[in-house]
């Protein structure tokens, strides 16, 4: 059985169960197939710049290589943020129950794109996080399956439909723009005169 | 740079810009030197040595067992470790030869699994930039009820490409951020279709959201593919005898 994830308002301790919210449970799903000439399945795979070489499914991996194009292990490496800070690792948000008490605006969660959707549910008594919840409080927390180097945000709101749901996503940077920050589009180059001139352009 | 083509309440229409919206990054990979680490993708091995191929040439699992411990089959010296750039997806078929004119069906399914609808692929086309301009729709929703009721996965800016254009969407996003409202764009001439970014891409339903701090402002268009629901319970459908 899935382990619950255990949120904590106030004094009170809620295990929840988490069931996913995704297309394919609400509406259905497509697949797409490819069929030869003879109507026999084909499978997706990748030619290499050569030409020649084709590599199937599971026939390539990634690797890290530094400046001067030497390999490295993943040990020999270390994780920092833009400012060069090394990072800390985070703990699983199933290691240990999640304080709910700090809250989210509307602008910062629509700042976030969400990626993950849970639907909620407990047997334990919630009245008291309900009754917040239905006021349009959204609660967001640092969330990270595994745990590992970085949490995503976790926002706990109630849908319309009374249900409460559990949002995973990550923040995006929406800039307030002037007047003098217009796009610009890429210079097409000076016009070539003897071009304007070229009849032969069927 | 991708562009819209949008229409104001007023009917007004205009070209303008849309930039993306990414996350940050927060996470970045350095070496003992501290100098910053690339990601490349590497070639394991190619089709002709995966284990379909082995399976054909030894035979059964255990035979292909014994040739992987006896030697190397699995490695091409020639081609295992190198840097791959510049790939293309092709299709092969069960011979493992590239297929040269395939065709292309969808399999619609219900939640259940059970099959829908079967018919041939049909890539859509981008309409965002069309030659005529998404309208405005009129039809807003609150922006605390669209939280609670859409799922917002991606979104892009637009971004204005003259002074005309800055008043254009300075005019919107004020609008829209004094109703305190999202707005729905839809695409097409009664303005129902979902938008399509590019050639192929899944369409969404568009939202448009308008923020202003003094003479700037921000113009968010939010995309949404997912209702904030619960989905039902179902039963896959069963097998046949």
């Amino acid at each position: 059985m899935a382990k619950p994830l255990v949120l904590q308002l106030g004094d009170r301790e809620l295990a929840f169960a988490m069931n996913k919210v995704d297309r394919s449970r609400l509406y259905g799903y497509k697949e797409v197939e490819a069929l030869d000439d003879q109507g026999r399945r084909c499978e997706l795979a990748t030619l290499t710049a050569d030409g020649r070489t084709v590599v199937g499914r599971g026939g390539t991996a990634f690797g890290q290589l530094s400046a001067d194009g030497t390999w490295r292990d993943k040990g020999q490496l270390r994780p920092i943020d833009v400012d060069g800070k090394e990072i800390q690792s985070v703990p699983s948000s199933f290691g240990a129950p999640i304080k709910l008490f700090e809250t989210a605006t509307v602008d910062e969660y629509l700042n976030h794109n969400i990626r993950l959707v849970y639907q909620l549910s407990t047997e334990c008594d919630r009245a008291d996080l309900d009754l917040e919840l239905a006021r349009g409080t959204i609660f967001k927390f640092p969330y990270s399956y595994r745990g590992g180097l970085e949490a995503d945000a976790g926002f706990l709101l109630q849908g319309d439909d009374g249900n409460t749901f559990f949002a995973v996503g990550n923040p995006t940077k929406v800039d307030f723009i002037g007047l003098r920050q217009m796009a610009m589009f890429e210079d097409e180059g000076e016009l070539d005169e003897s071009e304007l001139l070229d009849f032969d352009m069927i | 740079m991708p562009e819209i083509n949008i229409a104001n309440s007023a009917g007004r229409d205009a070209l303008v810009a849309l930039e993306s919206v990414r996350s940050p990054l927060k996470v970045r990979w350095v070496d003992e030197q501290g100098r910053q680490i690339e990601s490349a993708r590497l070639l394991k091995g190619p089709i002709d040595r995966d284990l379909d191929a082995l399976l054909a040439r030894y035979g059964e699992l255990p035979d292909v067992g014994k040739a992987l411990r006896d030697g190397d089959p699995e490695v091409d010296l020639e081609q295992t470790g190198r840097l791959l750039r510049n790939t293309s997806r092709v299709y092969v078929d069960a011979d493992r030869r590239i297929v040269h004119k395939a065709q292309f069906w969808e399999i619609v399914r219900n939640p259940d699994g059970s099959q829908r609808e079967r018919r041939p692929r049909k890539l859509l086309d981008p309409n965002l930039a069309g030659e005529q301009p998404l309208r405005w729709s009129g039809v807003y929703v609150r922006r605390e009820q669209a939280c609670r009721k859409f799922v917002f996965s991606s979104k892009v800016q637009l971004r204005h490409t003259n002074g005309l254009t800055y008043d254009f969407l300075y005019g919107m996003a004020k609008e829209l951020e004094e109703k305190d409202c999202l707005m729905l764009l839809g695409a097409g001439p009664k303005s129902k279709e979902p938008l399509i970014l590019r050639r192929g891409g899944s369409p969404y339903r568009g939202f448009l959201e308008g923020r202003t701090r003094g003479d700037m402002y921000a113009l968010v268009l939010h995309f949404s593919d997912l209702e904030l629901k619960a989905p039902q319970e179902t039963t896959p459908p069963e097998a046949a005898p």
